[in-house]
C-alpha cells in the first residue's frame, strides 16, 4: 500500500512548504502592539529560513497570549512542515508530538476552526509520507474526514476546496479516474482565491499560488 | 561626580532607563552537551531568545518582580523556574530528556503489540487481516508469531506448550469469556469477532501485567476502536456467504454496525471434503460497537451475537457406519466500558461484561445441553504522579455459572457449578530514565468455590543496550481455576499455577526488527484424573506437574527488498507434563519442538495489487502408539502449507480477493486414531487423522461506499 499513499501526500510537502510566503505585508496604523511586532518578527525569522527560531517566537506569543489561536497554529505549522523532510522517526515523532500538543491547545481555544481541521489533516499526511505502509491506512481515512469537515465549515474558502480538491485529485490519477470534477473545484478556488479576505490579520493566506500550479500541471 | 556616573551609564546602555533587567545562561542536556535552538522566554511576556549552538543564551526584559522562566525543547521535558527577574542570571539550565520519546525503552519481553503509534509494534494493523494464512482470523494471524505452536486441526491459540485454555482473550480490558465458535475434533474453530471493529492488539505470551490473570500462558489484548473516521457502508460477497456493516456517526457519538452471514453447503457441495456433511456449517453474526463521548469521558458499548448449526458424519475406527454430530450454538456477548480523566493525575476505568452460550451437541444417541452464564467486572484507578512514576490499582469479579444437561438412552444427568472470583492488583511503572524502566505488581485472588486465596508476583525490567536495542527481563507467577470440563465433576481442587521466567532481547532500526527471547515456565498443581475421559465417578487431584522452555526468534524486515514487506518466526520449544490421566511425564500432543513461518508481501504497483505469501511449518507432534510400549511417544511427521493470496484493487473502494491455503497440496497428518481393541494378530489398527480437506479456495469482493469515495477494505480481508 506504500505507494498508494505515497502519492496522496508528496503534493502536501509541496504545498505546506508554501504555507506562510506572503504574510510580512501587514498595515500598522498605529504604534504596533507587542503582538503585532512578535507576530512580525516571527514572519520575518520564518521567511528568513529560521523557521525553528519562528517557531520559538510564535511558541513565547502563545503563552502570553492565551485566547489567540493564531500562535499557537504556527507553532504546530512549523513542526508539521519540518516533519515532511524528518527521515529519522524519533525527532519525526517529537515534533509530530509538538505540533500536536499546540494543535490542540488552538482547538481548545476555537472550535470546529477549519484551518486547523486542515493542520491536523496534514500532521496525519506527515507519518504516512515517513511510512505510508504503516499509517497509511488509518491516517489517510482520518484525513480524508477532516477534509470533508473543514469544507463543510467552510464551503466557499478557497483553501478548504484546494486542499480537499488536491486531496481526491491524487487517488483518481492512480486509479486512472477522472480528475475533470477536482479542476472545476480548483477553478473555483482560484475565482474564490481573486476576492479572498482573511478574517483577520495574520490569519493564514496561502493556497493561491498552489492552486494556479496544479491547475498548470494537471488541468490543461 | 555622582551625576556624571549615571549620565554615562546612560550614554552607554540606554536600556538603563527602562530599568531592563537581562536574562541569561546556558542550556545543556544531562551529559552537559549544550543545545542549540531551546526556546528561553518568561511565561505570560514577549520576553525570551532562542540557545545558540553552545547552549547560551541572553534577552533582556522590562518584566520586574518574581516570573516563571519557561526553557523547551523539542523531545525533552520543559524546564520552569519561579524566581525573582534580577536573579536570573549565568543560569545553568539542564534539560531532562522526555521519556515519552520514542528512544525510551519499553519493556518487551513476552509481548508483541500491533497498531501503537508510540511503541514498537510487531504487526501493523493492516497485518492482521492480510497475512495469507490468516484468511481474515485475527488467531492465524497470531499464529505466525513465535511461541505458538501449529495445530492445525484446532484453531485456537497454543502458547508455549501450554494448552489453548492456558491463553485468554480481553476486549477493552474486560474478559470474553468464550472466544471461539464451537467446534467438533479436527475441524479448525475460528475468532467470533471479525478484526476491523479492533484497532490494537496485544499479544502476551508470558509474563504479563498484574492488571490480567486466570491465564496460566497467555493474553491477548484487543481494543475497539474509539472514534471511527467516517460513515460508511461496507459490503462483501464471498463463496462462502456475504456481510454488510455500517458505520454512522454523530457529533458526539458513533455506532459501527457489521453482520455476516457465512454458509458452507455451496462450497463443500461443489468441492466435497472427508466429512459426511448433512448440514453443513452455517453462522449468522452481528457485532455492533457504539461510542458516546461524556465530558471528557469516553463510553463505549460493545454487543456481539452469534448463531451456528452443523451436523455431520465423521469417520471412526471404532464404528464402521461413523460417528454422527451435530451442534447449535447461540453465543452473547456484551461489555461496556468507560474511561476518563479525572483531572490532571487521575484516571478512571469501569467496565463490565455478560455472556450467554447455550451449545446443543449431538452425539450419535447422546444429546449433551450446556448453557454457560459469565460476567467480569472490573474497575481501574490510574495515578500519574509524573511521566516517570506511574500507579495503577483496581479490583475485579469474575463470575460463572454453568449448567449442563447430559442425556443418553439409558443415563442422564445433570451438571454444574456456580464460582465466584474476587481479584485485587496494582501496578507500578517506574521510568528511571530513557535507559531504564521497570514494572513491579501483584495480583491477589480468592476464587470462593475452592476458598482458595492465591497471590501472584509480577515483576519486569528493560534496560537499553545501545541506540536501537534492549534487553527486558520478566517474571511472574499466573495463577488459573481448571475449566468448566473439569469443574462441572468437582470443586474439591486447587488453581492451577505456572511461574514464568522470560529474557528478552530486541533489536529495531530502519523498519527491521529482530527479537529472541529465551523462556522457563514451571507448571504446579496442574489437574489429574484417573479415569480415559473425566466424568463423576473420577478422583480428581491437584498433583500434575510441567515444564516448557524454549526460544522464540522474529525478524521483521521491509526495508531490504523493494516493495516487499517480510516476517520469519522460529520457535523451539522443549516441554513435558504430567497432567489429566497421563500416567508418566511426557510431550503432550499439540506441542513440537520446531516451529517455522515465513509471511511476505509483495505490492505491485502497476498491477494495483498485493500479493501474500506464508509458509508454516512445524515438526511432528506426539501420539500413542499402541503397538509399541510407552506413552506418547510416537512423532508424526512434520506439517507444511503454503498459502498464497492475491488482492486486486478494481477502483478505490472495490476490492476482488481470491486466497488459496495449501496451494501446494501437502499432505498432512495431525495424528492417529487407534482401534480400541486389537486384530486377531494382536494388532491395533490404526487411521489416519487428516485435515477435513487439503485446501481451502476463497473468492471475494469488497465494495466500500463512504462520502469520500476513498476508504476501502483492504482492511478488513
Amino acid at each position: 500500500m506504500q505507494n498508494v499513499l505515497a502519492y496522496l501526500t508528496l503534493f502536501f510537502t509541496v504545498l505546506a512548504m508554501q504555507a506562510q510566503t506572503d504574510t510580512s505585508t501587514i498595515n500598522v496604523d498605529s504604534a504596533p502592539t507587542k503582538y503585532q511586532q512578535g507576530m512580525q518578527k516571527a514572519f520575518q525569522l520564518w521567511q528568513e529560513n529560521k523557521s525553528w527560531e519562528a517557531a520559538n517566537v510564535f511558541e513565547r506569543i502563545a503563552t502570553a497570549e492565551p485566547d489567540n489561536w493564531l500562535p499557537p497554529y504556527y507553532v504546530a505549522q512549523i513542526n508539521v512542515i519540518n516533519s515532511f523532510t524528518e527521515k529519522d522517526g524519533i525527532k519525526l515523532k517529537a515534533q509530530l508530538d509538538k505540533a500536536q500538543d499546540f494543535i490542540n491547545d488552538a482547538t481548545a481555544i476555537s472550535k470546529d476552526n477549519p484551518d486547523l481541521l486542515v493542520l491536523q489533516a496534514q500532521l496525519y499526511t506527515a507519518w504516512i509520507v515517513f511510512d505510508g505502509q504503516q499509517y497509511g491506512m488509518t491516517y489517510s481515512a482520518k484525513a480524508s474526514e477532516l477534509y470533508n469537515k473543514a469544507l463543510v465549515l467552510a464551503p466557499n474558502n478557497p483553501r478548504m476546496i484546494l486542499a480537499k480538491a488536491e486531496w481526491d485529485m491524487g487517488g483518481a490519477k492512480y486509479f486512472g479516474q477522472s480528475i475533470e470534477p477536482y479542476c472545476k473545484d480548483i477553478q473555483r478556488a482560484i475565482d474564490l482565491f481573486a476576492t479572498f479576505k482573511p478574517a483577520g490579520e495574520f490569519y493564514p493566506t496561502y493556497g493561491e499560488e498552489r492552486a494556479k500550479q496544479i491547475q498548470a500541471e494537471s488541468c490543461k | 561626580m555622582k551625576i556624571s556616573v549615571i549620565v554615562f551609564l546612560i550614554l552607554l546602555f540606554p536600556s538603563f532607563l527602562l530599568a531592563q533587567t537581562t536574562v541569561s545562561g546556558t542550556v545543556t542536556d544531562n551529559k552537559g552537551m549544550p543545545i542549540l535552538g531551546a526556546n528561553v522566554y518568561l511565561e505570560g511576556a514577549y520576553d525570551g531568545a532562542s540557545s545558540d549552538d553552545n547552549g547560551k543564551f541572553s534577552f533582556e526584559t522590562s518584566e520586574i518582580g518574581t516570573q516563571i522562566l519557561t526553557v523547551s525543547y523539542v523531545s525533552f521535558e520543559t524546564f520552569k523556574l519561579t524566581d525573582d527577574v534580577s536573579k536570573m542570571k549565568n543560569l545553568k539550565i539542564v534539560l531532562r530528556d522526555d521519556v515519552n520519546s520514542l528512544e525510551t525503552v519499553t519493556i518487551s519481553a513476552g509481548s508483541f503489540s500491533a497498531g501503537d503509534n508510540s511503541k514498537i509494534s510487531v504487526l501493523k494493523p493492516l497485518d492482521i487481516v492480510t497475512t495469507a494464512s490468516a484468511l481474515g482470523d485475527f488467531v492465524g494471524a497470531l499464529q505466525t508469531l513465535p511461541g505458538t505452536t501449529t495445530v492445525a486441526e484446532d484453531g485456537r491459540l497454543f502458547v508455549r506448550g501450554g494448552d489453548a485454555n492456558e491463553t485468554q482473550i480481553f476486549i477493552d480490558g474486560i474478559r470474553v469469556f468464550t472466544p471461539y465458535s464451537p467446534t467438533t475434533d479436527y475441524i479448525p474453530t475460528r475468532g467470533r469477532y471479525s478484526p476491523f471493529l479492533f484497532d490494537g492488539i496485544t499479544f502476551s505470551t508470558g509474563g504479563y501485567s498484574a492488571e490480567y490473570g486466570q491465564a496460566l500462558s497467555s493474553v491477548l489484548l484487543l481494543n475497539t476502536i474509539d472514534e471511527p473516521d467516517q460513515e460508511k457502508t461496507d459490503i462483501a460477497i464471498m463463496t462462502v456467504g456475504a456481510g454488510l456493516g455500517h458505520t454512522e456517526k454523530w457529533k458526539k457519538s458513533s455506532l459501527s454496525l457489521n453482520t455476516s452471514y457465512i454458509n458452507l453447503a455451496p462450497y463443500i457441495a461443489i468441492l466435497p471434503d472427508r466429512n459426511d456433511w448433512q448440514k453443513p456449517f452455517e453462522t449468522a453474526s452481528g457485532e455492533a460497537v457504539f461510542r458516546q463521548k461524556i465530558g471528557d469521558g469516553l463510553l463505549k458499548i460493545y454487543g456481539a451475537f452469534d448463531t451456528s448449526n452443523f451436523a455431520l458424519t465423521q469417520e471412526d475406527i471404532n464404528q464402521p457406519e461413523g460417528v454422527r454430530f451435530k451442534l447449535n450454538n447461540q453465543n452473547f456477548y456484551t461489555n461496556a466500558s468507560y474511561s476518563q480523566m479525572l483531572n490532571d493525575n487521575w484516571s478512571i476505568f469501569a467496565g463490565g461484561s455478560y455472556t450467554y452460550e447455550n451449545t446443543k451437541v449431538g452425539i450419535d444417541e447422546t444429546a449433551i445441553k450446556d448453557v454457560e452464564n459469565s460476567a467480569h467486572l472490573k474497575l481501574k484507578l490510574k495515578k500519574h504522579f509524573s511521566n516517570r512514576f506511574k500507579l495503577d490499582f483496581g479490583a475485579e469479579q469474575f463470575i460463572t455459572d454453568f449448567n449442563e444437561n447430559y442425556d443418553e438412552p439409558n443415563f442422564a444427568a445433570k451438571l454444574g457449578f456456580n464460582n465466584n472470583i474476587s481479584v485485587a492488583f496494582t501496578e507500578a511503572d517506574i521510568i528511571f530514565s530513557r535507559k531504564m524502566a521497570l514494572k513491579l505488581g501483584v495480583r491477589g485472588e480468592y476464587g470462593e468455590l475452592f476458598k482458595e486465596f492465591t497471590l501472584s508476583p509480577r515483576a519486569s525490567f528493560a534496560y537499553k543496550t545501545g541506540k536501537s536495542s534492549q534487553l527486558s527481563l520478566a517474571y511472574g507467577d499466573f495463577f488459573q481455576q481448571p475449566e468448566n470440563e473439569i469443574l462441572k465433576f468437582t470443586n474439591d481442587l486447587e488453581a492451577e499455577r505456572a511461574q514464568h521466567y522470560i529474557m528478552n532481547y530486541q533489536y529495531a532500526a530502519n523498519n527491521r526488527i529482530f527479537r529472541a527471547e529465551v523462556y522457563r515456565k514451571k507448571y504446579n498443581n496442574l489437574v489429574s484424573y484417573n479415569d480415559e475421559f473425566p466424568d463423576v465417578n473420577s478422583t480428581f487431584t491437584n498433583d500434575g506437574n510441567g515444564y516448557a522452555q524454549g526460544l522464540d526468534i522474529f525478524w521483521r524486515d521491509n526495508k531490504s527488498i523493494k516493495n516487499v514487506d517480510y516476517w520469519v518466526s522460529y520457535s523451539y520449544l522443549d516441554t513435558e507434563r504430567k497432567y489429566k490421566n497421563y500416567p508418566i511425564e511426557a510431550t503432550p500432543n499439540f506441542a513440537n519442538t520446531h516451529n517455522l513461518s515465513v509471511v511476505a508481501k509483495y505490492w505491485i504497483d502497476d498491477w494495483k495489487s498485493q500479493i501474500g505469501f506464508s509458509y508454516q511449518y512445524g515438526s511432528g507432534r506426539t501420539y500413542t502408539d499402541l503397538n509399541q510400549p510407552g506413552f506418547l511417544q510416537g512423532k508424526t511427521e512434520g506439517y507444511n502449507s503454503v498459502s498464497l493470496n492475491w488482492a486486486y484493487l478494481l477502483s478505490q473502494q472495490k476490492i476482488l480477493y481470491f486466497s488459496i491455503n495449501n496451494a501446494f497440496a501437502f499432505r498432512n497428518v495431525n495424528g492417529y486414531q487407534y482401534a480400541n481393541t486389537p486384530d486377531a494378530n494382536g494388532n491395533f489398527a490404526r487411521r489416519e487423522l487428516r485435515p477435513a480437506a487439503d485446501q481451502f479456495f476463497f473468492v471475494g469482493f469488497f465494495w466500500t461506499i463512504s462520502d469520500d469515495g476513498k476508504d476501502n477494505q483492504l482492511d478488513n480481508l
